[in-house]
């Protein structure tokens, strides 16, 4: 039993991972007959002739050491005053809500009290650190970066991507806000994608730039609904400038991805 | 002189343990390391072989304004010499008052750290205890949590992917209070637990 080679390391291997997933916690330190594979590893002692057999023998040995040493920690832990059934803990955590648990925090919770102060010790490293500090421009050589600045689109560039036809622009926003009027019904609202979408996506991303224009001119407004993720345009009869309040902005993101899963939707 | 000295021999007595409650405060109470705090062999340094007599004399003053001397070691062995001693609050603050710029999501997700570890004996792989918090946070940022309680030392990590309970929980948390307050309470409301 358990005399070849093979099987005598398959065996002596078992025992090293037994060991190591009861130092890992995965498994109960008392599920683990020790005893029992201590005689086994007895048992094969006398065989081994190998010196890597030796050496898994050697960790073998060690690893149910510790396993026993985990079973002493076991019964430690389980008469010390910090016992608690980690299900019935993880029960509790899962049933309670994120304020009480905060609550739980807090009431035992005693905080450190001190306060940040400088040395002479470190001001003399600061003045030290900043008289040896090589200067911007000697710190930036070596990278090879090619500086790039932003600039605006012109109209004529916007012409030549065909983004804009060579209509008047104001028309074209004119022509845009009664489409979306249109749109909009008796119900006076429709849902951004909805209005947005067209059968390319360069037609899409072209639609979306002109009603950023009606929303920020005030002639449309822009409702965001963050529990439901979803965009609603209310087409206003005539221009409507916001008297109060902040003005904001609201990035959406049009990517050839969500335009191709909604085309499909569509479909 | 020895006359003279006898006769004033008080003053001197008192004068000295005053200068020594100051550096006391100064030790412990302004930082100079990475942890706050001061070890054992740094007080014995400056404050002498009676050096736990004059905490103890200042931990009384200190108690009268709300404040208390903890003294923390390393496992769970009385070793003085990995002692370190801390300035905390004697009592844990309310939370209609403020959480010292804690937000309440961070808070619950330290106690769900906590109490997944300590209820594991003190140690629990990174995968279980990140499974355990996602049941309850996003996922991004149970990530950014733990990566923050580790360096602010409430929990510790080692090679393996394990976790463990940090210098800063065992300074701060009343860890035996943590879990009763836990299992002591029912949705909604508090049941038991010492405040």
């Amino acid at each position: 039993m358990g005399s070849t080679k093979k099987e005598r390391e398959e065996m002596m291997l078992r025992i090293i991972d037994l060991a190591r997933s009861v130092r890992e916690r995965k498994v109960d330190p008392f599920e683990v007959e020790v005893w029992k594979l201590f005689d086994r590893l007895h048992e094969l002692l006398p065989k081994i002739r190998d010196p890597r057999e030796l050496y898994l023998d050697i960790l073998a040995v060690l690893g149910l050491s510790d396993v026993v040493y985990h079973q002493g920690e076991w019964i430690k832990h389980r008469s010390s005053l910090l016992y608690f059934d980690p299900l019935l803990v993880l029960w509790k955590l899962r049933s309670l809500s994120t304020e009480e648990l905060a609550r739980v925090m807090l009431k035992s919770w005693h905080p450190i009290v001190g306060l940040e102060c400088i040395t002479p010790q470190g001001i003399r490293e600061a003045m030290n650190y900043w008289a040896t500090l090589p200067s911007l421009a000697e710190r930036g050589e070596g990278l090879e970066v090619e500086e790039i600045e932003t600039g605006k689109v012109a109209k004529e560039e916007l012409e030549k991507l065909l983004l804009m036809e060579r209509r008047d622009f104001t028309r074209t926003l004119d022509s845009m806000h009664e489409e979306l009027k249109a749109a909009a019904g008796e119900t006076g609202e429709v849902k951004y994608w909805d209005f947005i979408h067209a059968d390319t996506f360069e037609e899409t991303v072209k639609r979306a730039w002109l009603v950023s224009f009606l929303v920020s001119y005030g002639y449309s407004t822009l409702e965001v609904d963050p529990l439901e993720e979803e965009i609603t345009l209310k087409p206003l009869e005539r221009q409507q400038v916001a008297s109060k309040g902040e003005p904001f902005s609201v990035p959406i993101s049009i990517s050839l991805t969500e335009w191709k899963k909604r085309r499909k939707q569509n479909a | 002189m020895p006359e003279e000295a006898k006769s004033t021999g008080p003053e001197p007595d008192e004068a000295a343990i005053r200068d020594k409650l100051s550096r006391v405060a100064q030790l412990l109470m302004f930082r100079r390391h990475r942890q706050p705090g001061a070890k054992s062999w740094e007080l014995r340094k400056t404050l002498g072989r009676n050096y736990r007599e004059i905490i103890d004399m200042f931990d009384r003053e200190i108690q009268k304004i709300g404040l208390v001397v903890k003294r923390v070691t390393e496992g769970e062995e009385e070793d003085e010499d990995s002692a370190r001693y801390y300035v905390t609050m004697k009592e844990h603050p309310v939370l209609s008052d403020r959480t010292f710029g804690w937000r309440i999501d961070d808070m619950a997700a330290l106690t769900v750290a906590l109490s997944y570890i300590l209820s594991k004996r003190g140690k629990a792989p990174l995968n279980e205890v990140e499974r355990v918090l996602q049941e309850k946070f996003p996922k991004w940022r149970v990530g950014y949590n733990i990566d923050r309680f580790i360096r602010w030392g409430y929990l510790s990590e080692d090679d393996e992917g394990m976790l463990y309970v940090g210098w800063r929980t065992r300074a701060e948390i009343d860890q035996k209070t943590l879990l009763e307050m836990l299992l002591g309470k029912e949705g909604g409301r508090r049941v038991g637990g010492r405040s």
